[in-house]
């Protein structure tokens, strides 16, 4: 039966062939900009490359204090103190690592002046994140105890500054904005939340030691736990740990929260700007997403309605004879939304190649500075659902119509 | 002719109904990228109010997170010092430099319990208006004659004075922040400049305030200097800039960047929605282009058997190829008429404000008619001519 509904759609395929090639080219075109929205979905929340341990690892990222009247409210980014003393003591996680966000800074060579993006991280970052070591070393806590000057560069970067093997930048000297640092790593390049930078230092190398005494500033804190099942108990270890906060100007602000998040209740939580609650919006968000997809796919859809209205007409006397036969309305409805839902999947596998370029694309061009996607399973499987669901849209419609017709008008070839 | 083709078009209205809601929806896509991209160019052709070229901006950064208050003594060694550079021109103190991300607003109102006027705010010093070329077309810029003065000496842009003071001369004129009884603040306008978009060409306008810098009376330090440099300074100065700077405060940091540099990022940040957008739109429209072909095509083979009858009884070629054309038009026409009626609904509520103006809204309708016009008699060419090229005898007999 289902043999025989392949059969049939190859032949109505081959009929027409160039109904199917613009068919196909419109439902190609659909899929790549979804399936392109989707891979890059996937890569900056699934657990992969430098954040490959993420699905056990969660952040501190904003505090959100309040005065004590409740008409004032500050989000700012934590600060150095917040995270040594109330945060590293934490029981039962792995470790805490603090990490300001990247600031732009100029590096002097010569003539030459070069805008980098730096983070300063302790050592626990380097063992939380999984960046690919290329040369030289990594940044351990005997550095930040000594305040040594010291740096990690990113492969782009070390190219640029020191022309050559990344083996080349190790031992030079870069200015940093009027600091000197020495470089003793190279790091493969990464485009994640919380690796993205081009030049890594350790935090003790600050100019003055004030860092140490505030609560917030540019800092976040990534919380790395023994499994993922601990996560929970760690998100509530953190509110708890948050309630018991007391800002150094208890009359400025009365209160201090902060949440530890995944990266997609981070993400949502910034979105969706919910900041007093435990409940990041995620849900919401991810709703969002899929309401704009099915938005988008309205009228690629109604563009492949129009379409296949005519081919059914073209088929009428088939349908006639079928009819005649004694199949039934539903019959002939079944076989022709799985003759468009194969189309669709036919069309998502050219356009998952597609995707595959429209990505190297995006990756050479450096739209996305350092972006690396890999086109997975979980990718494939993405694309498939969405040109299920495209197909499904698009050929309910005139397969209820097709069905309706009447087979002694159908046989003669009349409307 | 018009009534036979309303006729034939009510006749297949179903099929008619799906194709013109396809051609309203790309119209409602076209219309958005043309309101979008005037915007834009409607924004870049407005006065901009100050010269960015040759003004570079640095960030002092004490690493104290804003606890710290500087003082006179702070300003003026900054100030002396970067006086010895030959490449500097001038030296002014602000919070917000332009093309910055970060905004500081405030709710102004005239007196306690008048209507309110959202604007945005920076701390400006006695150098700034010379340092970016602001144009005061009142009053004048701060200066020593401002020392001591009772409210706080603000230089405002026209938006704002008319915003504030309608029909009325701003020169003089107070007005406080906040609601209530004690008001926090109260200024008085003792200039007014052209214009002054500080998020660069592509923001909207807005009421902006400059507020006199009196160290010790500020809520903020102005943390950004901008520095005047002479004409054709290169990058490179910006090193020797940061070993100057070091020598004034050794443990402070400083973000040294050229406005020019800002700019350039700032209107990549602003453009790049619209070019996605865009290109997501190209798509689309492409699509659609291949689908109406495809169902005209479809629709014209169907209908051969009344081609063929039209021609038997005396149509010519070109009637056919006119029919055809022109149902097409209708229907776009039908499609244009209804999506104009929902978009018009847009600026009458003032969903979007001034971002969609009247000017702005009759331009993308234009743009959006034209393109879409285009597009359905370009789809509808070919199965036009392959219709009215079938002869009559053929057509009666086609099965």
């Amino acid at each position: 039966m289902f043999r025989n509904y392949l059969l049939t759609a190859w032949k109505v395929f081959m009929r027409r062939k160039l109904f199917t090639a613009i068919n196909l080219l419109c439902i190609v075109l659909t899929l790549v900009v979804l399936m392109v929205i989707a891979s890059l979905l996937e890569t900056a929340f699934r657990p992969s490359g430098v954040e490959g341990k993420s699905e056990r690892f969660l952040q501190v990222f904003m505090v959100r204090m309040e005065s004590p009247g409740g008409n004032r409210v500050s989000n700012t980014p934590l600060g150095y103190k917040l995270i040594e003393k109330y945060l590293k003591p934490m029981p039962g996680v792995e470790r805490v690592a603090a990490v300001t966000l990247p600031s732009s800074v100029s590096v002097y060579q010569g003539p030459n002046v070069s805008e980098l993006k730096l983070r300063r991280a302790d050592a626990d970052y380097w063992k939380v994140l999984d960046f690919t070591l290329l040369a030289g070393r990594l940044p351990t806590a005997a550095d930040d105890a000594a305040g040594r000057m010291i740096a990690v560069l990113n492969a782009s970067s070390a190219r640029r500054l020191f022309p050559g093997a990344p083996k080349a930048a190790l031992g030079q000297r870069i200015d940093v904005g009027g600091q000197v640092f020495e470089v003793v790593g190279v790091v493969e390049d990464a485009m994640h939340l919380n690796a993205y930078a081009d030049i890594w230092a350790p935090i003790s190398t600050f100019a003055s030691s004030d860092y140490r005494k505030e609560l917030t500033g540019m800092f976040t804190a990534l919380v790395l736990a023994d499994s993922a099942a601990d996560l929970p108990r760690i998100r509530d270890e953190v509110a708890r740990i948050s309630r018991s906060v007391v800002h150094d100007d208890p009359k400025a602000w009365k209160t201090m929260r902060f949440w530890a998040d995944g990266k997609l209740d981070l993400f949502s939580r910034i979105l969706t700007n919910s900041g007093e609650t435990p409940d990041s919006g995620a849900g919401k968000v991810l709703a969002t997403i899929a309401v704009a997809m099915l938005l988008f796919m309205l009228l690629p859809a109604l563009n492949l309605v129009n379409l296949n209205t005519g081919r059914i007409l073209e088929r009428r006397s088939e349908i006639g004879v079928r009819k005649a036969f004694g199949a039934t309305s539903r019959q002939l409805a079944v076989q022709f939304v799985v003759e468009n839902v194969l189309l669709c999947l036919a069309g998502g596998l050219i356009a998952l190649a597609a995707t595959a370029g429209v990505l190297a694309w995006l990756e050479s061009a450096g739209l996305i500075p350092y972006l690396r996607v890999d086109l997975n399973l979980a990718v494939f499987g993405w694309g498939m659902l969405i040109a299920t669901v495209f197909g499904l849209l698009s050929g309910v419609l005139p397969a209820w119509k097709m069905s309706r017709l009447d087979p002694v008008h159908a046989l003669k070839g009349a409307v | 002719m018009f009534r036979h083709l309303l006729k034939l078009t009510w006749k297949r209205k179903s099929r008619n109904l799906m194709l013109s809601l396809e051609i309203l929806l790309a119209f409602a896509i076209v219309f958005a990228v043309a309101a979008f991209g005037l915007r834009y160019l409607q924004l870049y052709r407005m006065p901009l109010g100050f010269e960015g070229a040759d003004v570079w901006s640095v960030a002092i950064q004490p690493g104290d997170n804003g606890k710290q208050r500087f003082d006179d003594a702070v300003y003026d060694s900054f100030r002396r010092g970067l006086a010895e550079l030959p490449e500097v021109g001038g030296v002014a103190f602000t919070n917000i430099e332009p093309y910055s991300m970060s905004t500081m607003s405030g709710d102004m109102r005239r007196k306690a319990g008048s209507r309110e006027v959202p604007t945005e705010l920076a701390e400006a010093d006695d150098k700034l208006a010379a340092v970016l070329g602001l144009n005061l077309v009142e009053g004048r810029w701060f200066s020593q004659l401002d020392n001591g003065s009772a409210q706080r000496p603000v230089v405002i842009n026209r938006r704002m004075a008319e915003a504030m003071f309608p029909g009325e001369r701003a020169l003089g004129q107070l007005f406080i922040e906040g609601e209530g009884a004690a008001p926090a603040q109260a200024y008085r306008v003792v200039g007014v400049v052209d214009a002054y978009r500080a998020k660069g060409e592509l923001a909207g306008p807005v009421n902006f305030a400059f507020m006199r810098l009196e160290a010790g009376k500020n809520d903020n330090d102005a943390r950004i200097m901008l520095l005047k440099v002479r004409a054709g300074t290169a990058r490179d100065f910006e090193r020797r800039l940061n070993a100057r700077l070091k020598l004034i405060r050794n443990d402070w940091s400083f973000q040294i960047a050229p406005l020019s540099s800002s700019r350039a990022s700032m209107i990549r940040t602003q453009t790049v929605p619209l070019i996605v957008i865009g290109i997501i739109a190209g798509f689309m429209l492409l699509m659609v282009a291949f689908g109406l072909f495809g169902a005209l095509w479809q629709n014209t083979t169907q209908r051969i058997p009344e081609i063929g009858l039209r021609r038997a009884i005396g149509a010519g070629a070109a009637d056919i190829y006119r029919q055809i054309v022109a149902e097409q038009f209708m229907l776009s026409s039908i499609a244009i008429v209804f999506g104009l009626a929902l978009l018009v609904q847009l600026p009458l509520t003032g969903a979007f404000g001034e971002s969609l103006n009247w000017p702005v809204f009759l331009g993308a309708a234009l743009l959006s008619m034209a393109v879409i016009y285009l597009l359905s008699l370009l789809c509808a060419v070919y199965p036009g001519w392959r219709a009215s090229r079938l002869s009559p005898t053929e057509a009666l007999h086609y099965e």
